[in-house]
């Protein structure tokens, strides 16, 4: 696993708070994340469906929909605020300096242009290339990202091509300014099981090639094992834990994340057994409990829990790993 | 960089030719038989229209007070009228007319109906509802109605300026009414016709603008201008193709109406519509006066609504069969 070259994070996320217009007024759910991201680190941020993981990642690129905004925060991304840049500055970050890559592949290309020109469209926007070298460069990005045929297939709609070949497609429009974060909203939720692992495999490959940073986002913990170096786990629009993908796989701390570990299904299970699962679902935005987002489901929960929010805070005996959990915490304590 | 291909795996294998979405739909028209009939009377009345000077045997305007009135026959195939001008000639150079008005009329609809329903549903807000305000006034207001009082409050007005320009200056060019006609009819027809494009471009662009194609061409930083004109406008324009086809035939119609009032072209210009408007006044007598003008305009008509009906078929695959 790379580390940063040095210790300023290319994205550092701080206290963002995100609130949606409800009928009954403002609700908030994304509750103070505290995310970075390094320079050539890859971070997967994973959660259940609703936890706000896609809403963090568009209101970096201030691309949150209607009626939903950020109320509170900062996102610096190399040095500068991305939430008060000018519609023009950020018109550069987006697509030249942090690319996206979309959940659902079919839907995500324009239906009505040939995947080549919507390849180009960024390249001659942000790199002033003419058309012609940015059809070169649209070509190399194809075969980049293992289209076969590259030269053919730039003419091809998007109909055309199955889904995993969009997705490709999809990175490679991600890709083609180089930039130096490349973020990935659940890119392999709408393919299929061994698709998948040829995705994972790809931005594995070109990550190291190309030394970008990857924010992916997943409620997948097993898909992305082998790909991040460190998991920011999100529970109700909150960081619950962030720690290095071994240390999190090894020493689950918080209550949350155990049950996420624990509902992974295993090859090793002798008997046929019921598949483990979180019980309760979680809080509606504008319903959040007092204290703990957690405690209304959480089986260790006690009194203080439901009394005062916890903060993330390292876990004593492992250098990166920090839990917001006072159940989690207080028996470390205990056990030092 | 360097470039090195990652994965070799493939699921596409086919070595067949791009298809684009257009060529798919032109080959679903073509199997269509009755759009290829309407496209071809389409087809045949735009050579007509364009052509229509070198293929009648007489101009529009001769006439010959010795041969009025008469009925259908080789020389004159489909009569003559009470001035003895060639009724053929005059459908002819109707055409001419018709099309001329239906292109222009239609054309500064489209253009004034697509650019503000085009941004009053990507900007929405106060924009949005202007626009929408505008559309909702202009359709309450009956057409017919607009149109003559457009003609009669700015007709006198301009031709007593032109007259006063023409005064002063001697210039040729301001004794020529046909243009006034032109302008005013033109004019007119365009502005009860885009509230229908209007409304129909803004209702696809809300649907389309929050797909997730135009979220990405967000998120790759191109500008808005960039995001309408090639991402949002192109995904609408199918059905304004149909209603483009459609609206042709009926700006002839509309034309013919108008003239069939005396609010349109005005004589000696030949257009369908007033020569249905003076054929009926004898068409007891002289029943080919009114026949050949309308139903050459009939036939326009249907032809143009069985091409729209074709196109709409043709472009919303999951619409037919």
């Amino acid at each position: 696993m790379t580390a940063p070259a040095d210790n300023k994070p290319l994205l550092d996320v701080r206290g963002l708070t995100i609130e949606i217009d409800t009928r009954r007024g403002p609700a908030v759910i994304v509750d103070g994340i505290n995310l970075t991201v390094g320079k050539g680190e890859t971070v997967g941020v994973v959660g259940e469906s609703g936890c706000g993981k896609s809403l963090t990642m568009l209101s970096l690129v201030r691309l949150l929909p209607n009626k939903i905004r950020v109320k509170s925060g900062t996102a610096e991304f190399a040095g500068r605020d991305l939430l008060k840049m000018s519609k023009s500055e950020l018109r550069q970050v987006r697509g030249g300096k942090i690319g996206f890559v979309f959940q659902d592949p079919m839907t995500s290309l324009n239906p009505v242009m040939r995947i080549g020109d919507q390849l180009c469209e960024p390249l001659i926007y942000h790199r002033n290339m003419s058309k012609a070298d940015a059809r070169e460069r649209a070509i190399e990005l194809l075969r980049l990202v293992g289209i076969p045929g590259p030269e053919q297939r730039i003419e091809a709609y998007p109909h055309e091509l199955s889904g995993g070949m969009r997705q490709r497609v999809m990175i490679a429009i991600g890709l083609a300014c180089d930039p130096e974060l490349l973020i990935a909203d659940e890119p392999t939720t709408a393919l299929d099981v061994t698709i998948q692992a040829q995705i994972v495999d790809l931005v594995k490959d070109l990550r190291k090639k190309l030394n970008m940073s990857v924010v992916w986002i997943t409620h997948d913990l097993a898909l992305i094992a082998g790909l991040v170096d460190r998991v920011a786990v999100l529970y109700a629009g909150t960081v619950v834990e962030d720690a290095p993908v071994n240390e999190l796989f090894a020493r689950p701390t918080h209550p949350y994340t155990r049950g996420l570990l624990a509902s992974i299904p295993k090859l090793s299970d002798e008997r046929a057994s019921r598949l483990s699962s979180i019980g309760g679902t979680p809080p509606e935005p504008g319903r959040r409990p007092k204290g703990c987002p957690f405690a209304p489901r959480c089986a260790l929960a006690e009194s203080v829990c439901h009394e005062r929010v916890p903060v993330l805070e390292p876990v004593a005996g492992s250098t990166g790993h920090r839990v917001a959990c006072f159940v989690a915490q207080r028996q470390m304590m205990e056990a030092a | 960089m360097t470039i090195t291909p990652v994965i070799l795996s493939s699921t596409v294998a086919d070595d067949e030719p791009p298809v684009s979405l257009w060529r798919d739909a032109w080959h679903r028209l073509l199997r269509n038989k009755l759009a290829v009939a309407g496209l071809a009377v389409v087809i045949l009345l735009a050579f007509v229209a364009v052509f229509g000077p070198w293929l009648t045997p007489y101009d529009f305007l001769t006439q010959d007070l010795n041969a009025r009135n008469q009925a259908p026959s080789l020389a004159h195939l489909f009569g003559t009228d009470d001035l003895g001008r060639d009724v053929f000639s005059r459908v002819v150079y109707g055409t001419r007319t018709a099309f001329v008005v239906a292109i222009v009329v239609t054309a500064i609809a489209v253009v004034i109906g697509v650019a503000l329903g085009a941004m009053a549903g990507f900007f929405g807000g106060m924009f949005d509802r202007i626009v929408m305000w505008f559309t909702d006034m202009t359709m309450s207001v009956p057409n017919l109605l607009l149109v003559v009082v457009i003609n009669a409050s700015l007709k006198t007005p301009i031709t007593a300026w032109m007259e006063a320009r023409y005064q002063a200056t001697l210039n040729p060019f301001y004794r020529e009414t046909i243009w006034v006609d032109f302008l005013l009819v033109f004019g007119s027809m365009a502005l009860i016709s885009w509230p229908p494009y209007a409304r129909l471009v803004r209702a696809q662009v809300l649907s389309i603008r929050g797909r997730p194609y135009v979220t990405a061409a967000r998120a790759l930083g191109l500008t808005n201008r960039l995001i309408l004109m090639r991402y949002i406008v192109p995904n609408a324009i199918g059905p304004l193709i149909v209603s483009v086809s459609a609206g042709l035939g009926t700006a002839m119609v509309l034309e013919s109406a108008f003239s069939f009032l005396g609010v349109g072209v005005n004589p000696p210009t030949p257009s369908w519509g007033n020569m249905i408007s003076d054929g009926l006044r004898v068409w007891q007598h002289y029943p080919h006066l009114l026949a050949a003008p309308a139903a050459v305009l009939g036939l326009a008509t249907v032809a143009f609504s069985f091409l729209g009906d074709g196109l709409n078929d043709a472009l919303n695959p999951r619409g037919s069969k």
